[in-house]
C-alpha cells in the first residue's frame, strides 16, 4: 500500500510547479551569527543561496540531516585537530549533505541545490572551531498548506483606537475576495475604517495548528467563533503575534477583524500545521518572513536605568566622538561629554542609553541616545575654547584621526551625589566643568534645564573665546534660542552672537551656562 | 581461542578508563557571580590583603573577597567602579596603593578618597594613543613591571591596519604618565603577562602575518611581525628608523592593494629575520587549532611549588578553546623560545583574564562574546587549583645542538623511555604572509636516532636529525611510561626552534 501513495505524492509534487527559492545568507560582522535564522522551502524546490561572509573571520555554511547535534558534530573535530585542519574544519560526517567552502573574510559563494524531498528541519551551522554554538540556523522543508476558501469581506466606517464590536455595527459595503487572500482594498478609505474577513479553512487532519498575525493598526483572528490571536490597538506592524490551537479534521471558519486608524495600512495572516509550513493567508507578507527567510532578532535591549544617582557610561556614543562619556542624571536629563574635544557633546531628555549594542557580541558601533530631544548644541566633537580675532568664523573641525592640539584630558571626580566634574587643561589654564539639573526631563513641560558651571584657573591667551553653541539662533527674552533640530534655549552672562557662534570672551573665573529644552 | 581474546578486548576499555585525567591533578571551581551583571572577566589582579580586583568587558571593576576559600560560597563581590570602556587590564600599584585600569582609550587611576568602597576620582594617567571608533581597537593592559611601568598592547584597526597612532604597538607608561612607544608589529593582542624574571610577553592571534596564535616576547625596540602599524615610526623617535617591510611577494590576495600574485611563494619568518634586523620571531607558536585559537592571559607560576611541579613556567589561556596551556621557555642566542603543552581543558567559557595568587591558586574568567567559545557558557569566573597529586608530564624540553633534552615530573620507565619507537616527531612552519592565517607547511619528518635515559630516570636525551631552524618541532611521546607504568597525561608538545644552540 505504501508504494502507490508515494507515487501519488511524487506525482502531486511533479504536477505542481514549484517556483525556485532564492535567499541570501550573510554573516553578521563581529556577531558570530548568520543574519538568517530560518529558511522555509518546499520539498523538491529548487533553491539558490548566496552565502556572503562579511565578517573578518573565516566561516562556512554546512547543512545537515534533521536531528543532527551540530554543535557536537563541530566539536568532535577537536578530537583530531590535525585531520580537521586538513579538511579546513569541515567535519567528516555522513549527516552533512551540502556545504559551502570555508570562506575567507569578504568572500562569497553561491549554492544551488534541490531541497530534500523529505520534509523536516535541516540545521545549518558554521563548523569553524568555536562558532557552532551561536552561528547556526534551520532550513525547514515542508509543503505549503491550503489557503482560504470562499473569502468574504465587510467594510465598516468609524474612528476607533481599538477593535470595536463589529457585530453591533452595520457594514458600509460587503463583497467577495476573488483571489481568496486577505487584503485591504483601499477604495476611497485610507483612514478610520474597519474590515471583517470571513472564509473557510480545511484542516487536513486532527491536530495542532498555529496562526500568525501582524497588522497596522489592530487585528484579531477567530476560528469557529473563538479568538485565537489578537494584536489590538494603534501600532505599526512590528511584531508577528502567534498562537497554536487544536483543530479537528475538516472545515473551519476563520474570521479576521481589522481596523485602521491612520497612517500605514498593513495586514499579515498565516497558518501552519504539523504537515505544512507557514502558509500566508494574506497578500501582504511581513518583512520578517518575506521570501520564507526569518532574519535574526536584534539584541534585546539593555537599558541603563538611572535611579537616585548619576550613571556614567563610557563607550562609543553617536555624536560624541570616540571618547564619549555618557552621564544620565536622575530626573531624565542626560549628557555626553567628549574626552576628545573636552566639551559637552550631546544633551537629551528621557531615557539614558541602551547598552545592548556594546554588551552583545564584539561591542562595535556608536550607540545613539535612548531618550529624545537629542541636541548637539556645541557642534560635533569641537572644543569650546578657541583663539581668534574673528569669533564669527568656523571653530576647529572634528577629525577622528587627530586630537585637538593644546588640550590634555585629566579625568573626572565624583561628588557626594556621584555627579562628575570633568577636568582638563588647555594651554596654561586648568578647567573644571560640572553639571547640575533642574526640572524633570521626562515631562514635556519645558522646565528641564542643564546648568553647566565652568571654572577656569590660570592664564588664558589673548582673544580666547568660549563657544556655548553653534547654529541658527533666535534672540528671545534675553536668551538665545538655538533653532535646529529642536529648539534649545541657552543663557549665560556676556553671551554674544558672532555669526553662527554663540560665544563668551573667556577669562579666568567661573561661568554659568544654562541649556534648556525650549517649547 | 576466539572467545577469550574477545573477552580481553571487552575488558580493555575498563582498564584504560582508569587512566589519569586532568581533573585528577588540577581542579576547577566555578564561582557564582552577581546577578545584576554579566561577569565577563577581562582582567584580574591581587590586592595586598588577598582580595582580587577584577575588570570586566561591561566596564565594571569588582573587588572580590573570599575567592581563595575552599568553599566557593564564601565569595563576595563589591562594585568598585562602573561605566568604563571595557576593562582589559587591571593593576594594583603597590607604590601609590591605587588601582589602575586599562580601558579602550586610556589608562585610568582610580581612587576611593571618601573611603566608601567605591572609586570617586578617575584620573587619566595616559591616553596618548588613537581610537577611531572601530570595535577591534582593543587595548590590553599589563600589571606593573619591575620598573614600575604599565604596558599596553593596542590591536590594529579592524585587526588589519592602523588608522590612528600606535594601533599595532606596545607602549610603556612610566610612573610619571609619560608614554614610551616600545615595540611595533602587534596585530591583535589577547593578553599580557610576565615571566618569572619579569620579562614582558603578550599573546597575538592568528591572522595576517600570523599563521597561528603566538606567545611573543616584548623586547624594547623590536618589531613583532605585523607591518600595519609601522606608519607611526615618525612619532616614535626613540625607536630609530622604521624597519624595512616584509617581502611584498608574501601578499597574495587583493585586500586594498589590488596586487594579486597567485602562486608567489610567501616568505618565512626565519628568512625575513635575516633581512629585517628588528624582527623578533614569536617565542612560542600556540599551534592553531591544537593548542588554541584565541590566546589571551599569560600567568606565571610564582607560587614556589604550590601549583604543582611547574614552578616559573607560564600558563596561557585561550578564549575559543576555554583552556589553559603550559609553556616552558629558554633563551638561546639571546632569543626566547620554548615549548607548549596542553594543560587543562574544561573551563566554562572563553578565558580572557587570569592571575595566580601567592597560594598558587589560578583565578581565571572571561566570556564567549563575539568569537564563540567551547566552554558553552556566556561568561565565567573560575579557580584552578593543584590537587596535590603530581601528574606524569614532560617537565621541561630544552633544545640541544642535535636534539632535545626532556625532563619529567616522575621517573620514567627506562625501557619505554629509552626506545626511540616511543616517540615521533614532525616539523613544520607557517608562511610569513599578509593573507589570513595559513597552513602548516614545509613539513619534515626527522629521524629520532637515540633516546638516552639519564641515570636518575628523570630525563631523556633525544637525538634528532635534522633539526630545522624556524620550524615548530611537534613531539609525540605516546609510548613513554613512568616507572609506575602510567602514560603521560599529555603526550604532545610543540617546540618553536627559533635558534639551534651551539652547545
Amino acid at each position: 500500500m505504501i508504494r502507490p501513495l508515494l507515487f501519488l505524492l511524487l506525482t502531486a509534487l511533479a504536477c505542481r510547479a514549484i517556483e525556485p527559492a532564492a535567499f541570501t545568507i550573510k554573516t553578521m560582522t563581529a556577531q558570530m551569527k548568520y543574519d538568517t535564522a530560518e529558511l522555509l522551502v518546499q520539498p523538491g524546490q529548487p533553491v539558490k543561496i548566496l552565502f556572503e561572509n562579511g565578517d573578518d573571520l573565516p566561516h562556512n555554511l554546512v547543512f545537515c540531516q534533521p536531528g543532527t547535534d551540530t554543535a557536537a558534530m563541530a566539536m568532535k573535530q577537536m578530537e583530531k585537530p590535525e585531520e580537521a585542519l586538513k579538511r579546513n574544519w569541515l567535519p567528516d560526517d555522513p549527516r552533512i549533505w551540502l556545504h559551502s567552502k570555508m570562506l575567507n573574510p569578504h568572500e562569497k559563494e553561491e549554492l544551488s541545490f534541490t531541497a530534500p524531498a523529505k520534509p523536516g528541519t535541516y540545521p545549518y551551522v558554521c563548523t569553524f572551531p568555536g562558532h557552532a554554538l551561536t552561528m547556526r540556523g534551520e532550513m525547514k522543508v515542508a509543503p505549503m498548506g491550503e489557503g482560504l476558501k470562499d473569502l468574504q469581506f465587510a467594510l465598516y466606517l468609524g474612528n476607533w483606537s481599538q477593535l470595536p464590536d463589529f457585530s453591533k455595527l452595520k457594514p458600509h459595503r460587503e463583497g467577495k475576495v476573488d483571489d481568496n487572500l486577505i487584503q485591504v482594498k483601499l477604495d476611497d478609505y485610507k483612514n478610520e475604517f474597519g474590515v471583517v474577513f470571513t472564509g473557510k479553512l480545511i484542516a487536513p487532519r486532527k491536530g495542532s495548528y498555529r496562526f500568525f498575525l501582524s497588522s497596522d493598526d489592530g487585528a484579531r483572528i477567530h476560528i469557529d467563533g473563538t479568538e485565537v490571536v489578537a494584536y489590538d490597538g494603534i501600532h505599526p506592524a512590528g511584531d508577528i503575534k502567534e498562537k497554536g490551537i487544536p483543530l479537528d479534521k475538516g472545515e473551519h471558519t476563520l474570521r479576521l477583524e481589522y481596523f485602521q486608524g491612520g497612517g500605514n495600512i498593513e495586514l499579515y495572516a498565516a497558518w501552519k500545521g504539523a504537515d505544512f509550513q507557514i502558509t500566508p493567508l494574506s497578500k501582504w507578507l511581513h518583512p520578517n518572513w518575506k521570501g520564507g527567510a526569518k532574519k535574526q532578532k536584534e539584541f534585546d535591549p539593555i537599558p541603563l536605568v538611572v535611579k537616585d544617582e548619576p550613571v556614567i557610561y563610557r563607550n562609543f556614543i553617536q555624536g560624541a566622538g570616540n571618547r564619549g562619556i555618557g552621564v544620565g542624571y536622575p530626573g531624565g536629563i542626560n549628557l555626553a561629554w567628549s574626552a576628545e574635544s573636552m566639551n559637552l557633546a550631546l544633551i537629551w531628555r528621557g531615557a539614558f542609553l541602551d547598552a545592548a549594542k556594546h554588551w552583545n557580541s564584539r561591542g562595535g558601533g556608536h550607540q545613539a541616545p535612548l531618550g529624545y530631544d537629542v541636541l548637539q548644541p556645541t557642534g560635533e566633537v569641537t572644543p569650546a575654547f578657541h583663539i581668534t580675532d574673528k569669533p564669527e568664523t568656523a571653530w576647529p573641525a572634528y577629525d577622528k584621526a587627530k586630537r585637538h592640539a593644546g588640550f590634555e584630558w585629566k579625568g573626572y571626580t565624583l561628588d557626594a551625589k556621584r555627579a562628575p566634574t570633568f577636568r582638563y587643561t588647555w594651554q596654561e589654564a586648568e578647567i573644571e566643568e560640572t553639571f547640575t539639573t533642574e526640572g524633570n526631563g521626562n515631562k514635556p513641560d519645558g522646565n528641564a534645564k542643564l546648568i553647566r558651571t565652568v571654572k577656569i584657573n590660570g592664564k588664558l591667551p589673548e582673544n580666547t573665546w568660549y563657544r556655548l553653541g553653534v547654529g541658527m539662533f533666535e534672540n528671545k527674552d534675553g536668551a538665545h534660542i538655538l533653532k535646529s533640530p529642536k529648539p534649545c534655549r541657552i543663557t549665560a552672562t556676556d553671551a554674544q552672537l558672532a555669526g553662527p557662534n554663540l560665544v563668551i570672551p573667556a577669562k579666568p573665573g567661573t561661568m554659568t551656562i544654562t541649556y534648556q529644552w525650549a517649547q | 581461542m576466539k572467545r577469550p581474546l574477545a573477552l580481553l578486548f571487552a575488558l580493555c576499555p575498563v582498564l584504560f578508563a582508569a587512566d589519569p585525567v586532568e581533573a585528577d591533578y588540577y581542579k576547577i571551581t566555578t564561582f557564582q557571580t552577581p546577578k545584576e551583571t554579566a561577569m565577563e572577566v577581562g582582567s584580574i589582579d591581587l590586592l595586598p590583603d588577598g582580595r582580587l580586583v577584577m575588570g570586566n568587558r561591561r566596564g565594571e571593576i569588582w573587588i572580590v573577597s573570599g575567592a581563595g576559600s575552599d568553599d566557593p560560597s564564601n565569595v563576595s563581590y563589591q562594585l568598585f567602579a562602573s561605566g568604563l570602556h571595557e576593562v582589559l587590564g587591571i593593576a594594583y600599584n603597590p607604590k601609590d596603593k591605587n588601582i589602575y585600569a586599562t580601558t579602550r582609550y586610556e589608562i585610568t587611576r582610580l581612587k576611593d578618597v571618601d573611603g566608601d568602597g567605591r572609586a570617586d576620582v578617575f584620573d587619566n594617567v595616559n591616553d596618548g594613543w588613537g581610537v577611531s571608533g572601530d570595535y577591534h581597537e582593543y587595548a590590553i593592559g599589563s600589571r606593573f613591571d619591575k620598573a614600575g611601568d604599565l604596558w599596553v598592547t593596542l590591536c590594529l584597526t579592524g585587526s588589519f591596519s592602523s588608522a590612528v597612532p600606535f594601533r599595532g604597538w606596545a607602549l610603556r607608561i612610566q610612573p610619571d604618565g609619560k608614554m614610551v612607544p616600545t615595540c611595533s608589529g602587534i596585530r591583535s593582542p589577547g593578553g599580557m603577562g610576565f615571566d618569572a624574571d619579569g620579562e614582558v610577553y603578550y599573546c597575538d592571534n592568528q591572522g595576517p602575518w600570523h599563521g597561528s596564535c603566538t606567545l611573543q616576547h616584548l623586547v624594547p625596540g623590536s618589531f613583532q611581525g605585523h607591518p600595519g602599524g609601522n606608519v607611526w615610526y615618525d612619532q616614535a623617535p626613540n625607536m630609530g628608523p622604521k624597519p624595512i617591510d616584509p617581502i611584498p611577494e608574501a601578499f597574495q590576495g587583493d585586500r586594498g592593494r589590488k596586487e594579486a600574485r597567485p602562486g608567489g611563494d610567501p616568505g618565512r619568518m626565519v628568512q625575513e629575520r635575516e633581512r629585517i634586523k628588528e624582527l623578533l620571531p614569536p617565542a612560542v607558536y600556540l599551534v592553531h587549532g591544537k593548542i588554541g585559537n584565541s590566546a589571551t592571559a599569560i600567568i606565571c607560576d610564582t607560587s614556589g611549588g604550590k601549583f604543582g611541579p611547574f614552578s616559573k613556567q607560564l600558563f596561557v589561556a585561550d578564549q575559543s578553546h576555554s583552556n589553559l596551556s603550559r609553556v616552558f621557555l629558554e633563551t638561546i642566542n639571546g632569543i626566547k623560545q620554548g615549548v607548549v603543552f596542553p594543560f587543562r581543558l574544561g573551563f566554562n567559557s572563553g578565558l580572557i583574564g587570569g592571575r595566580m595568587d601567592e597560594e598558587g591558586r589560578v583565578f581565571v574568567g572571561g566570556s564567549d562574546r563575539g568569537w564563540g567559545a567551547r566552554g558553552g557558557k556566556p561568561f565565567c569566573f573560575e579557580k584552578c587549583e593543584w590537587t596535590g597529586k603530581t601528574p606524569f608530564e614532560v617537565h621541561e624540553m630544552r633544545a640541544k645542538p642535535d636534539g632535545f633534552e626532556l625532563t619529567f615530573t616522575h621517573a620514567v620507565d627506562p625501557t619505554t623511555a629509552g626506545d626511540v619507537k616511543s616517540y615521533s616527531m614532525r616539523e613544520f612552519t607557517y608562511a610569513y604572509r599578509e593573507q589570513y592565517g595559513g597552513d602548516e607547511i614545509d613539513e619534515i619528518i626527522p629521524k629520532i636516532t637515540a633516546a638516552q635515559v639519564a641515570e636518575d630516570g628523570k630525563s631523556v636525551r633525544l637525538t634528532i636529525s635534522p633539526l630545522t631552524q624556524g620550524h615548530i618541532h611537534e613531539l609525540h611521546l605516546d609510548g613513554v611510561r613512568s616507572a609506575e607504568k602510567l602514560p603521560l597525561l599529555h603526550t604532545v608538545g610543540y617546540y618553536t626552534l627559533n635558534e639551534i644552540p651551539a652547545r
